[in-house]
Order: structure tokens, then C-alpha cells, then sequence
């Protein structure tokens, strides 16, 4: 039956190589340049992608993307009253997930004493972090904070045990990958791009001016 | 006259070679040092019109030409510097086009030589300066402004390039090469030197020009929307610290919904023990039951995380019950370690009488000591005992080995 599917699309091989791609899709992982280079290349190659979409609009799926298309994940190609609950519950789990994720972006940028927020590539060195934290007491109060959200859970009033949890569930959420074991580099991923467009999005329809609320907070800090 | 322009221009770049440690301290630190230098030297240096004093209370700076020149040669990003100004540049080219005609007319020679000569200069020195100004240029931009720290400074310096971009163009705009054509008329030297040759250079740089205006307005963009993101995040603390019940609305339950929240559940997951499965309750047990930690180091159990249920999530959780000689391997080791001493394998074989075949015994020490991490491995020198084959040479027969602690 699948083969005869395969042949319908006038491709025959064209998905073979592409296989583990689509399991990650199918797997619910974001796909970006950090994460997996190769399909993320598949991906932003119209006959590639017009392929994948094919194959996964038999089982009612899409590819969908976000941050201006540099990042990729799986959609429904058709919304049923289980699909519906799917996403609502999945929209629930993020809206969740921003106030501890936006807490801990805007500690990694301050402790680091960066201009930019993290993005998709920027690297992470947890010991450097962990220093900076560790000699300032905001920080480590910041920390002690957020990581005890449902998010995180940390349970532990050690700074190393929280900032190894959090990175830890942070690697497991798909924000960060660590590209090498052995260490403690951190790099962030195309979902944390995906995370500013949600909220964006939030800002946007709700009109809540954050961008500008947060500009008038800083000006009347200065004076 | 001119040997003795060649003379003081000789003695100008001896002075400054001369005095190479003074020139460059006072270029990177902007003045000089006063009280640490040698009044005689800063003399003479002010003299040749290397040093001078802007203000009357003011220190002694680099004047403007050395210090260019010093930009120049040492392709020092930080103090290069844009001279859009065209039109006096325009103006001057005019004018001695104008003189050299009338010298022309007039058959002074000489004199038309010598404005040829200087409006080449000139010519090629504005053409120089306005490709200088266009590579200045790309090298902020491939850089990205590295030379300032953040971002807000970055944003102005680029709209800075940007007004010096505008200006440039605005002042090539002030060419009008129906007008130079019209002061070179068919006089050929001058057609070549402001009809072609700088018409060729402008419509390059006005191509390239545009080109980094459009690269500019990209990073400025790109800067705006990192600042952007950084008062995004603020601006979301900040909302949800003044408004502590806020909850997004929900913008999924529309009928049409975003792309950005349409995200399919996980179809394909890892495969993990199904633990509420009571028909497969007995093999679990049995598999837990089986599982064990080896610390061998004095390593206290780090405090139990009393809270965390048992979960069987992957493979490695689980351990193979260990071979006994390879555990008699060890004691082995260790009996090596209490003793000190050198301990040949088969006689501790024999010793303690173990079941083991003699040759699968050397055979499990060889391995037990190629299996020790490197750190380990270090602690112990194992030395093989035997003799070579007979008959055929590069064989090495091992009767017995020998451990000793390094």
C-alpha cells in the first residue's frame, strides 16, 4: 500500500535519506540549523520540502516554520476536534513554560553581560555563567527563583545543582543542545527564535506594548 | 630644489623613524606623556610639524597627516575616517583643469605641465580617497561594528555610515560630465583624466555605494531586532510582575489558528518500560532486582533523592551480573596494591589455588589491565615473561606476566 504511495508521487527514492528526518518531525523536535544541519538544509530546499509535505500530508501532518523560516517543526495539516486538543494543550504547556524561560533568558543576558539575548547558535559555558552567578547575590537570588517553577523544579538552594537542572530540563525541552558531553557548552537552538515569535505574537494581538513599556521602564531608570 | 626636498624629506622620515617608540605611544594614547618624555625630542618633533598643540593648555597630539598615514599603513579600523566631501574636491579639479588651459593657450609648457601633473594628483587622489572611504566602509560592516560594545552604540554608528553614505552619493550627484566634458573639450589628456577615468570610478563606487546603503539598512534591522528582543523579554517581566494574574489569551480556540501554535503531538516516541502494565510486573521485578551499583571509590551515596521513584527509562540503567574471574582479576589488582610488590600471575593463581585455566587467567589479567581507564592504568607497570618463537621470529610466546605497582 505505502508503496504503492511512494510510486504515486513520481519520486520512487526521493524520500530515502530523508527518513530520519521525518521521524524527527513526526517526533515533535524542532528542526534548525544548531540541531541537525543536514535537514534543516533538506527543509529549506523547495523540492525537498515539497516532497516531505507530500508524505506527511497522508497522515494529516504538515511542515510548519517559524523564526522568518529558519526554524521547522510538525503541524496538522487539518484541525478535528482531537487535533483541537492537542494544540490547546500544547499552547497551555508554553504559555506556562514563558515566564520561567523568559526569566532565566534575561538572567543568562545579564550574568553574561551581553547586548543580545540568546539566540539560535549562541554558545553557553556553564562554568563562566555559573562563576558570574556565584559572586552576585541578584543573580543567585534570580536563580534560586526561577529555578524552583514547576518548569524546572529544582528543589535544591545550591547554585550548582539549580543551574545544572535547569540546563539540564532545558536540553531535555530542546532550547539548548550540548554538542559535546564531555563539555559544559551549551548551545542555544532555533526553538529559543521560536519562543520570541510566540511572544511576539502574544504582544502583538494582545496589545500589550511590552517593547515599549519595557523602553519608557529603562529611560526612567536612567534618570 | 628638488635635491633638497629630497634632502628634508629624508631627514622628515629619519626624525620619525628616529623617534618610532615616541610617534606610536603618542597614536595610541591620543597626547603625549609630558612628564615622561624628553622636551628636546617633543621640541624637534613639534618642529618638523609631527606633533602640535591644538590648544594653548591642551597636550601635545599627532598632527592630522601623520596620523593618517599611520591609519592608512597600519589598516587600523578603529580611527579611519570618511572625507565625503566632494565638492570641494570638485572645485579644485575645475580650477586647475581651468589653469592648465590657459596655460595651454597661452604655450607656457612648463607651467601646463605642471597643473597636468597636479590635477592628475589631485584626480587620482580624490578617486583614491573615495574607494578608501567605500572600503572603510565595508570593513564596519563586515565587522558588524565590532569596535563598539553594545548594541545601542552599534545602532548609531551605523546610521552614522548611513548620513556619510548619503553624502558621498549626494556629492557624486555634483558630477556633471556634460560640464567636464565641456572644460576638457577635445583636449585629450584632460578627456582621459576627467572624462574616463573618473567617470569609470564613479559609476563603480555609486554601484557599490548602493550596495552598502542596502547592506547597512540590513544590520540596522537586524540591530533593531536584537534590541528588540532584549525589551521584549523585559517588557514581558515587567507585565507580568505588575499584572501577576495575566494569562495569555487563548489563541488557539479560534476557529483559525495560527500556524505558530499548530504544532502536531509527538507521534513517535522513544520506547520505554510501561510500568502499569501489571502482566509484565514479574520481569520488571526480576530486572530491578538484578540492577546494582558498583563503587569501588569511598564515595558516600549522594543523598538519596528520596522524592524520585524508581524509573526505568534506558538500557544502560541496567547492569550485567559480572563475570567471577574477572572478578578474581581484581583481587588480583588490589592484592598487588596491598602487597607492593611484584606479583607474577600464575603463582598468585596457584596460590590461591583458583579454578581458573591457566592461559584464560593471563589472558583475563592482559585484559583487565588494558581495560583500566588511562589515570588507572598509570599506577601499574605490567611486564609479560616468555620467550620468542622458535621458529617463527616476531612471535612473542607468554608463559607469565608480572604486576608491580609504577
Amino acid at each position: 500500500m505505502s508503496d504503492a504511495n511512494f510510486s504515486g508521487t513520481g519520486t520512487g527514492t526521493g524520500l530515502v535519506g530523508h527518513g530520519a528526518l521525518i521521524e524527527r518531525l513526526l517526533r515533535g523536535e524542532f528542526i534548525c540549523r544548531v540541531t541537525d544541519e543536514d535537514g534543516w538544509r533538506a527543509l529549506k530546499s523547495p523540492a525537498v520540502r515539497e516532497r516531505i509535505e507530500t508524505y506527511l500530508n497522508q497522515i494529516n501532518r504538515t511542515v510548519a516554520s517559524a523564526g522568518e523560516g529558519e526554524v521547522f517543526f510538525c503541524g496538522y495539516a487539518q484541525l478535528g476536534e482531537a487535533e483541537r486538543k492537542v494544540i490547546s494543550s500544547q499552547f497551555k504547556d508554553i504559555c506556562q513554560a514563558l515566564i520561567p524561560l523568559v526569566e532565566w533568558l534575561v538572567l543568562v543576558q545579564e550574568a553574561s553581560g551581553q547586548d543580545a539575548p540568546l539566540t539560535e547558535g549562541a554558545p553557553v559555558r556553564l562554568t563562566e555563567l555559573q562563576g558570574r552567578i556565584e559572586e552576585t547575590p541578584a543573580f543567585r537570588e534570580q536563580l534560586g527563583k526561577l529555578s524552583q517553577y514547576r518548569l524546572f523544579g529544582s528543589t535544591s538552594s545550591n547554585v550548582d545543582a539549580q543551574l545544572k537542572l535547569v540546563f539540564k530540563r532545558l536540553v531535555e525541552l530542546g532550547f539548548l543542545t550540548r554538542p559535546n558531553v564531555e563539555k559544559q557548552i551549551y548551545i542555544a537552538t532555533g526553538k529559543l527564535d521560536y519562543l520570541y515569535e510566540v511572544i511576539r505574537f502574544i504582544d502583538e494581538t494582545e496589545g500589550l506594548n511590552l517593547e515599549a513599556q519595557a523602553e519608557t521602564a529603562t529611560q526612567r531608570e536612567l534618570i | 630644489m628638488s635635491s633638497n626636498l629630497h634632502q628634508s624629506g629624508v631627514r622628515l622620515l629619519r626624525m620619525l623613524g628616529r623617534h618610532a617608540e615616541t610617534v606610536m605611544d603618542v597614536y595610541l594614547s591620543g597626547a603625549v606623556d609630558e612628564a615622561n618624555a624628553d622636551a628636546g625630542v617633543l621640541k624637534k618633533l613639534t618642529e618638523a610639524g609631527i606633533l602640535w598643540r591644538p590648544e594653548e593648555d591642551g597636550g601635545l597630539r599627532l598632527t592630522r597627516s601623520v596620523r593618517a598615514l599611520l591609519e592608512e599603513g597600519l589598516k587600523d579600523e578603529r580611527n579611519r575616517q570618511i572625507n565625503a566631501n566632494v565638492g570641494s574636491a570638485l572645485a579644485t579639479i575645475k580650477t586647475l583643469a581651468d589653469h592648465y588651459k590657459e596655460a595651454r593657450s597661452h604655450s607656457d609648457y612648463s607651467a601646463a605641465e605642471a597643473y597636468l601633473a597636479d590635477l592628475s594628483e589631485h584626480v587620482y587622489a580624490f578617486t583614491e580617497n573615495l574607494r578608501y572611504s567605500i572600503r572603510v566602509l565595508w570593513g564596519r560592516i563586515n565587522n558588524e561594528f565590532g569596535y563598539v560594545g553594545t548594541i545601542s552604540a552599534k545602532i548609531r554608528e551605523n546610521e552614522l555610515a548611513q548620513s556619510q553614505v548619503s553624502e558621498l552619493l549626494n556629492g557624486l550627484e555634483l558630477f556633471q560630465f556634460s560640464e567636464l566634458g565641456e572644460i576638457a573639450s577635445d583636449i585629450r589628456e584632460l578627456r582621459k583624466l576627467l572624462v574616463t577615468t573618473l567617470q569609470e570610478t564613479l559609476s563603480d563606487c555609486t554601484q557599490e555605494l548602493s550596495v552598502v546603503q542596502a547592506r547597512l539598512l540590513e544590520l540596522l534591522g537586524r540591530f533593531r531586532q536584537i534590541q528588540g528582543r532584549t525589551r521584549l523579554l523585559k517588557g514581558w517581566l515587567l507585565y507580568t510582575d505588575m499584572h501577576p494574574d495575566y494569562e495569555p489569551m487563548d489563541h488557539v480556540a479560534h476557529r483559525k489558528v495560527p500556524m505558530l501554535f499548530n504544532r502536531a503531538e509527538a507521534m513517535l516516541a522513544d520506547a520505554h518500560v510501561d510500568v502499569h502494565n501489571q502482566s509484565q510486573e514479574q520481569e520488571l521485578m526480576e530486572m530491578v532486582a538484578r540492577i546494582k551499583s558498583i563503587s569501588r571509590l569511598d564515595v558516600k551515596p549522594a543523598a538519596k533523592a528520596a522524592e524520585t521513584s524508581v524509573v526505568l527509562s534506558a538500557a544502560e540503567d541496567f547492569d550485567i551480573p559480572e563475570n567471577p574471574l574477572k572478578q578474581d582479576v581484581e583481587d588480583y589488582f588490589v592484592a598487588v596494591i596491598d602487597s607492593g610488590k611484584r606479583q607474577s600471575a600464575l603463582e598468585y593463581l596457584q596460590e590461591k589455588a583458583l579454578p581458573w585455566d591457566s592461559e584464560s587467567w593471563i589472558y583475563q589479567v592482559i585484559g583487565g589491565f588494558e581495560g583500566l581507564s588511562e589515570e588507572h592504568k598509570s599506577f601499574f607497570e605490567l611486564e609479560p615473561l616468555g620467550e620468542p618463537h622458535p621458529v617463527y621470529t616476531g612471535n612473542f610466546i607468554i608463559r607469565d606476566v608480572e604486576l608491580w605497582l609504577s
